[in-house]
């Protein structure tokens, strides 16, 4: 099992959701990935890439056709492709294993430059997850059919999310956010960054003097990543052909 | 001289000078520590002379055994540089498995690579000392046949 590498160059997304009728990944990760070979990036898939929860197989396999191009493209030109496992795609954890070349992990520590980056998907630290598996696990797989009957859904969840990181927000000082106090622990544990997904929330902040949280977001409603370059993290948007900073 | 200060869920940081001992072998102390920043001299006394075991690098942890079996220092860390040291005691130990839940998954792929590591260190050691027929039993049930 791979935990750890040392690559320079390495662009991270998450929760594309391939399958899912509300991913915009099936469109627009194309061009992301030709970027990525054009530019010699390597490639981390932070968890929840396909959807195996919320669609079915044949969505699925409609919808990753171009984006396994893609990605055979990128392992053909020499670069990595590293998919940290998430709560969507644990189970085709095995399926993956058969494609020897892109590297399964449940995590990842990364050195890129002199820094010590941590990428992992984040839901190990979602209280409902961690609390009440099997309710989260119902309530997952309840919201599939939901999404194809009314896939606005999605924006209720969206929005209910955005409120309840504003309400945490506003009382940080009193209760930090789970997510924040799993990556302050992480930090402390020699690691620079720490790169996290599943919230569906794009984020950068200085966590620990020095020492930052990032979160890659999602492609069902942002198309965000992280980009890290010799150690160096950025946060952008993908906007079709140059990074939207 | 080493200075602290308290950390987040109850566990201790520690800085210790180039050269400082952070355990001395045979010692009685329990916790266990993670580089935070900085570099680690790992050695052990074999009769007279003093072995390196291992340089440990930020990120890496040590002094596990002592905290997991309740018996002395096996090995004596001397820190490598200015080095930073977060600690951690049997009780913030499980408190971080709860909360930290790859760090259990770390330790076990470390330990597992030692463990490898040590089968084929043994397995070199017997090969250049003694008939494998004497230490493999199906080799010496086929010797047999």
């Amino acid at each position: 099992m791979i935990i750890e590498a040392e690559v320079d160059r390495l662009l991270v997304v998450s929760d594309l959701h391939i399958g899912n009728p509300f991913s915009e990944a099936s469109g627009s990760l194309g061009s992301f990935l030709d970027h990525a070979r054009r530019e010699r990036y390597h490639l981390c898939i932070n968890g929840d890439g396909l959807d195996i929860l919320q669609t079915s197989f044949a969505n699925l396999a409609n919808d990753t056709v171009r984006i396994v191009e893609r990605i055979r493209a990128l392992l053909a030109s020499g670069l990595k492709v590293f998919y940290v496992v998430g709560n969507h795609d644990i189970v085709l954890e095995h399926y993956f294993e058969g494609f020897s070349e892109i590297r399964i992990c449940p995590f990842l520590n990364l050195r890129a430059g002199a820094r010590r980056i941590r990428i992992e998907h984040g839901h190990l630290y979602d209280p409902l997850f961690v609390k009440h598996p099997r309710l989260y696990d119902a309530l997952t797989r309840a919201a599939g059919p939901l999404l194809h009957v009314y896939p606005d859904v999605y924006r209720v969840w969206s929005s209910y999310e955005k409120l309840k990181g504003r309400v945490n927000q506003r009382f940080r000082e009193q209760e930090p956010s789970a997510y924040h106090e799993a990556a302050e622990m992480l930090l402390r544990r020699g690691f620079d960054a720490v790169v996290f997904g599943h919230t569906h929330r794009a984020e950068l902040l200085e966590l620990l003097p020095g020492k930052t949280y990032v979160n890659s977001g999602n492609w069902m409603h942002g198309g965000t990543y992280v980009e890290i370059t010799n150690g160096e993290i950025g946060l952008h948007r993908w906007g079709g052909e140059a990074p939207t900073r | 001289m080493s200075s602290r200060t308290q950390s987040h869920a109850k566990e201790l940081e520690r800085a210790y000078g180039d050269g400082e001992c952070i355990v001395e072998e045979g010692d009685h102390s329990r916790d266990m520590f993670v580089i935070q920043s900085g570099r680690v001299r790992i050695t052990k006394r074999v009769g007279e002379r003093e072995v390196e075991l291992a340089t440990l690098e930020r990120g890496d942890f040590f002094g596990e055994m002592s905290l997991l079996e309740s018996l002395p220092r096996d090995a004596s860390a001397h820190a490598l540089g200015e080095t930073q040291l977060l600690v951690i005691s049997a009780g913030s130990l499980l408190v971080r498995m709860r909360r930290d839940p790859t760090f259990a998954f770390e330790m076990l792929h470390r330990l597992s690579g030692r463990v490898r590591l040590l089968n084929a260190r043994l397995v070199g050691l017997l090969d250049e000392r003694a008939d494998p027929l004497l230490y493999l039993p199906e080799a010496a049930e086929a010797g047999q046949k």
